[in-house]
């Protein structure tokens, strides 16, 4: 059996300095800047939709990509102080106020004119391109955010896995409202709420499995064989 | 394996406490010190620190766990995690609130574990130790064959079926005959009476 002086023994043995983490708003910044220049490249790389500058100024679509922009910012911030022991869990509601606003947006928008979805709305080849950049965004996003919040494997990977997913889930819609011209509300709800819906099920699903990975990584070696 | 009875509470200040000692908030001061000058590479520090909590959590888990070992398991493991993720901890915020999120975490990770255990394990009853094949459970087949088959087995669990099922003690009494403990007795236990099921079967078709 390994006593627990012995297991004090074997962490002080492998007590090496740390590097402390950054205060948890600093953080958030760093990838939410990050996420910025993903963005920024596949506009580079992709072109604005053509029709940004008059869609800008319906205030539906620009209230609804500024919440969505808002929800990201607010849930990066949530998941990276929630990935912290002694945070409140009801930091997980942070997000909450411009989530709301952003559904309402994108849900009113969707009950005036969803009448809009014409011959011309959209052609499949959009679609396919819209989900290149759906992966695009998000896969960098994630993997970053993952590996930032690593630790948190140990500590409350449920809550974080989901404020994570919706971060990069509502900064990914964003992106996609940026650069695509989908016209057809319904398509913009479905796009928007399913790319959401999709990303923050998906790091529920898989968050746990990869913190798992993380944890079997980040514990020194444990079990020892019982008697 | 330990039962925890009623309701399992976790409670972020200690009812009765039992570990508390004086001065808390001093102490705590203390250990965000400690903690500080760890995360710098301070090893004496670190084991000041360690060896402090340890009492403390042990506190804690208490609440949770009636078996020792589980208690000695849990404080494990929230040393480990404390030490895996002490980069997090920010020295200008209180180090217990800190330390007692990471426990309960912990503990409740640990209950969890249990509960599922529970729910599919079973614990050896004399249903059990009847072998399904007839011929086993025939007079003449008994005690030669049976004998012969404990010998067989590893030195441990033909100790284990020869304390507990032949010479019919209990887990207890086993445990200090034979030095060992009563997890280890109920494991070979169940081993040898799996091999022993296979054995019989073999032997008399």
């Amino acid at each position: 059996v390994t006593t627990t002086p012995d297991v004090i023994d074997a962490l002080v043995e492998r007590a090496t300095p740390v590097r402390r983490l950054r205060p948890p708003l600093l953080r958030a910044g760093l990838w939410l800047g990050f996420a910025a220049i993903v963005v920024a490249l596949l506009a580079v790389g992709h072109g604005l939709r053509t029709d940004l500058a008059l869609r800008l100024r319906e205030p539906g679509f620009a209230l609804a990509i500024a919440a969505a922009l808002a929800t990201g910012i607010l849930a990066a911030v949530a998941a990276f102080a929630l990935s912290l022991p002694d945070r409140s869990r009801w930091l997980a509601l942070l997000p909450a106020p411009a989530l709301a606003v952003w559904l309402a947006t994108v849900g009113y928008g969707c009950l005036t004119d969803w009448v809009a979805v014409g011959p011309d709305g959209m052609h499949p080849g959009e679609t396919l391109r819209c989900f290149a950049t759906l992966v695009l965004t998000s896969a960098p996003l994630a993997v970053a955010l993952a590996v930032m919040l690593r630790y948190a494997a140990l500590l409350r990977p449920g809550a974080v896995a989901m404020t994570g997913g919706l971060a990069i889930g509502a900064v990914t819609s964003a992106a996609l409202s940026l650069l695509h011209d989908l016209d057809a509300t319904a398509m913009i709800l479905v796009w928007n709420l399913g790319t959401a819906a999709l990303i923050a099920a998906l790091a529920s699903l898989f968050g746990g499995n990869l913190f798992a990975w993380f944890e079997a990584r980040l514990r020194p070696a444990r079990e020892a064989p019982r008697p | 394996m330990a039962i925890p009875r009623g309701k399992p509470r976790l409670t972020l200040v200690p009812s009765a406490g039992p570990a508390e000692p004086q001065g808390r908030a001093g102490q705590r001061r203390e250990w965000s010190g400690l903690m500080a000058r760890a995360q710098d590479g301070d090893r004496d520090a670190y084991r000041a620190l360690l060896e402090d909590i340890a009492p403390y959590l042990r506190a804690l888990a208490a609440r949770c766990f009636r078996e020792p070992s589980d208690i000695e398991d849990a404080v494990q493991d929230i040393l480990l995690t404390v030490h895996a993720v002490r980069h997090a901890y920010d020295p200008a915020r209180p180090f217990g609130p800190w330390l007692v999120a990471i426990a309960n975490r912990r503990i409740i990770d640990r209950l969890r574990r249990q509960m599922r255990a529970r729910s599919r394990e079973i614990e050896l009853t004399a249903a059990h130790e009847t072998f399904s094949a007839d011929p086993a459970n025939l007079r003449e087949t008994d005690e030669k064959v049976l004998h012969r088959a404990i010998d067989q087995l590893p030195p441990d669990q033909g100790q284990a079926i020869r304390l507990l099922k032949l010479r019919e003690m209990s887990l207890k009494e086993a445990a200090l005959a034979s030095g060992r403990s009563v997890v280890a007795l109920k494991v070979a236990t169940h081993r040898a009476i799996r091999s022993l099921r296979k054995m019989l079967r073999g032997e008399t078709p």
